[in-house]
């Protein structure tokens, strides 16, 4: 089966800290204004793939019952990173297979009103058997997903010298981004001193290097060609996909045989199983004119850019020096702010943004002609979108 | 039970005879009698050959330090006295990594590849911690 999926509608709600409205209600208006921006009516959304839900979030059945949808195709996983790209693809690979017209992905967020669960005693996922994914040891104290980014991190810059003044460079770039963005929450400029200077929260995580907490919702419309290219806007086609990788050299917030956890310690270069995204989307790397990655914290940045071979093992944190991914430079990374200053809406606030980028409709934040543009994780899931 | 307000492991029936083995003072691993390989963590099945023969085997308790990180954030309540407190991965002579935490370092700077030897300190009735010791640089 070949994708025949474009994306039709964006919308979000204001983004923002101690948001008074619930989850539900910024979903609402995100979805009215991914509607409008359509040119879709309610009636016309016939799926919901969603990686909300509890325990983070109404699920689907509650979102179908509060908007007085009519619908006959739902994947819902729940509210990680991990699940952004998944809840994109199944919407894509649904309507490919006619299981659906129109579908709607829908994610809103309040981390203010719920950062208890974020690490702390009522995070029922960290704490479950184990910990949870994120390399989480509960009885130790490892219980935000923040420690298993440190971590990783802290090994990286063992084996390779890396330091924390290198890894500044993300969160400097991501705020230089949302400078530009009237829609970021974070709108004063960041230094260098100013992030070294910052408190340290995780070893070698310091305070700007861990993404938002904030509330927001975005809504994105995902339908086949025959029906986008009547709509109102310019459909931006996903064109190429791979799915997350998993196993026993895998740990969602380090490179794979980065040593963590279970991973050998063996690492290698990007192979071609890391890069099936670009073949199947007919696209050279060398083309991706934006990179868009889950910014949760500033290493998975650096661990993404060396899963898609932009650099080597180990290259990254020099590679990211002198403005390389900022707007300007040679591959713009998050252009919108990211979760580390925008907003922490789970990765949907970078998907809209790839969107307006490539209708060309970006503002102040517009990457010139652009017309491919990747989104990939450290995990290794992707997509490549196209105008 | 006592009035430890820490998180307590979650124990279940695969890794019941892991903090069975803590509380008799040994460091337990599950380990695969087809192909020989210990794992963590532990499991239904031997996670490279897919036996279901595992017997467990009290490892050497020791290895070195793989990496570590100084948590300043009080996540937790119950935490919050001790921060900034470490928590560590140890590789074991054996193979596998087992999160854990440094005892005793005092102003000693944990660095990864040190050698560290296991310990073991009775929390209440039912829960012993492993921890680790730096042995040598």
């Amino acid at each position: 089966m070949n994708i025949d999926a474009a994306i039709v509608g964006i919308g979000c709600s204001t983004f923002g800290r101690g948001l008074a409205d619930s989850q539900l209600r910024l979903a609402a208006t995100a979805f009215k204004n991914a509607l409008a921006d359509a040119g879709l009516q309610r009636s016309d959304v016939d799926g919901l793939s969603i990686h909300l839900g509890w325990p983070l979030g109404p699920d689907y059945d509650r979102i179908a019952e509060g908007f007085g949808l009519e619908i006959r195709y739902v994947n819902q996983s729940w509210l990680h990173g991990r699940f952004v790209t998944n809840a994109l693809q199944h919407a894509a690979l649904a309507v490919s297979a006619g299981l659906a017209d129109v579908i709607a992905c829908v994610t809103a967020v309040s981390f203010t009103r719920e950062r208890g669960f974020l690490g702390g005693p009522s995070d029922i996922e960290g704490n479950r058997e184990e910990g949870g994914t994120h390399g989480e040891a509960p009885p130790y104290g490892l219980t935000a997903p923040a420690g298993g980014a440190a971590i990783a991190m802290q090994r990286y810059m063992h084996l390779y010298g890396a330091t924390s003044s290198q890894l500044a460079a993300v969160p400097i770039a991501m705020r230089n981004h949302a400078l530009r963005n009237p829609r970021a929450i974070m709108r004063e400029p960041l230094t260098l001193a100013a992030h070294q200077s910052a408190r340290m929260v995780v070893d070698p995580l310091r305070l700007f290097d861990c993404c938002l907490i904030s509330d927001g919702a975005a809504v994105v419309l995902i339908a086949r060609s025959d029906r986008a290219r009547d709509l109102r806007q310019k459909p931006v086609r996903i064109i190429g996909m791979q799915g997350t990788r998993s196993g026993r050299d895998e740990f969602i917030f380090a490179p794979r045989s980065l040593g963590i956890n279970q991973q050998s310690a063996r690492r290698s270069a990007a192979r071609p199983f890391d890069l099936e995204v670009f073949a199947q989307a007919g696209v050279a790397r060398e083309n991706v004119q934006g990179f868009y990655t889950y910014d949760a914290f500033s290493p998975l940045v650096m661990f993404a850019l060396e899963r898609f071979g932009y650099c080597g093992a180990g290259e990254a944190a020099a590679w990211i020096q002198g403005g390389r991914i900022e707007l300007g430079g040679a591959l713009p990374v998050n252009t919108s702010g990211g979760l580390l200053s925008e907003a922490h809406v789970a990765g949907w606030n970078s998907i809209c943004e790839m969107v307006r980028q490539l209708r060309g409709t970006a503002g102040a934040s517009q990457i010139a002609n652009a017309a491919v543009l990747q989104w990939g994780t450290a995990w290794g899931d992707s997509v490549i979108l196209t105008a | 039970m006592t009035s430890y307000k820490k998180p307590r492991p979650r124990i279940g029936p695969d890794n019941e005879p892991f903090w069975q083995g803590c509380r008799a003072h040994r460091l337990m691993l599950p380990t695969c009698r087809a192909c020989g390989k210990p794992h963590l963590p532990p499991g239904p099945v031997c996670p490279f050959c897919f036996s279901d023969e595992l017997v467990w085997q009290a490892a050497s308790g020791r290895g070195r330090i793989s990496t570590w990180t100084i948590v300043h954030k009080a996540w937790f309540p119950a935490f919050k006295d001790e921060t900034p407190y470490n928590v560590v991965q140890v590789e074991l002579d054996e193979g596998p990594r087992l999160t854990s935490h440094i005892v005793g370092a005092g102003d000693r700077k944990i660095q990864i590849g040190q050698r560290v030897e296991v310990v073991f300190a009775d929390i209440d009735e039912e829960l012993t911690l492993h921890g680790f010791h730096i042995v040598a640089p």
